[in-house]
């Protein structure tokens, strides 16, 4: 492991703000690293369904951008702008919109995730997805996006499912 | 305290039928009767009655009776604990990660065939 990297004792989840999940899958941890971090692989699954994303940018490095539009199934259109802030090549991706390209404060911050992959041997990976949120911004953010988008989507997929039972 | 995830699939369980959607609707306006719930419905009544247990079963209605009669009363705040935003961010992640792990899984199987083609 990285010894300058960030002491784990720094990602102690908070179960009221922070969300943690975490999966082990059947696939070699350079390809999940590369989709991951790749803008035409993320285009394909970082986005919610019925949602898309477009115009993904991701400069990976600390204070490089990463940005993308998601559009919505009414034709909503939602900007997401950002910044990478550690890169450490296929261990550890960490991303905020708190700051924006170059670090700069954004206006509206909601959220920084947390992404490890570790090697499980025999071309198996486990990989951790952390979102943190910070006490102020969350209300805001979510009446604007993560409350109708996933509220929505979650509703919309349960009407889905039900008509198919 | 966070509201445990057992809790919001109960209540998203609960939604997901179409009579049990449009019975909250209605309760949400004032409460009722089971006949008075019952009779916008095309079906037989053990089976509606299955429904309002359903809804009681996972924190969204109560009812109380006095004598024959079943009252219904809807009850915001599980619908609220729902709502919640973080169980909400949590059901965009799991989606996401599903979303993940299967394009993960076809762009895996198809290098592997792709390989073994050389």
């Amino acid at each position: 492991m990285n010894a300058s990297a960030t002491p784990p004792s720094l990602w102690t989840p908070n179960p009221e703000l922070d969300l943690v999940l975490e999966r082990d899958i059947d696939v070699p941890r350079g390809l999940v690293w590369d989709v991951w971090t790749t803008p035409k692989h993320l285009e394909k699954w970082f986005c919610p369904k019925p949602w898309y994303t477009t115009d993904i940018v991701m400069d990976l490095r600390p204070g490089g951008e990463f940005s993308s539009v998601m559009h919505g199934p009414g034709g909503e259109v939602m900007p997401n702008k950002g910044c990478c802030l550690e890169v450490v090549h296929q261990e550890r991706l960490v991303f905020t919109d708190t700051l924006l390209a170059g670090f700069r404060p954004s206006p509206k911050p909601f959220f920084t995730a947390v992404v490890t992959l570790q090697s499980l041997g025999e071309g198996r990976t486990r990989y951790i997805a952390m979102a943190r949120h910070g006490e102020a911004s969350t209300r805001k953010q979510h009446e604007e996006m993560g409350f109708h988008h996933g509220w929505g989507a979650a509703l919309d997929q349960l009407v889905a499912l039900a008509k198919t039972l | 305290m966070p509201t445990s995830q057992a809790t919001v699939d109960g209540v998203f369980r609960a939604l997901a039928d179409p009579t049990r959607r449009s019975v909250l609707q209605r309760l949400c306006a004032s409460p009722a009767s089971v006949s008075e719930l019952a009779a916008p419905f095309d079906m037989a009544l053990p089976s509606f009655v299955q429904h309002m247990r359903v809804l009681e079963r996972c924190g969204l209605v109560r009812s109380s009776k006095r004598g024959r009669v079943r009252t219904f009363t809807v009850e915001p705040k599980r619908l609220k604990q729902a709502e919640d935003w973080l169980a909400v961010q949590r059901r965009l992640w799991e989606q996401r990660l599903n979303q993940l792990d299967t394009y993960l899984l076809q762009l895996h199987a198809q290098r592997q065939s792709d390989a073994s083609e050389h």
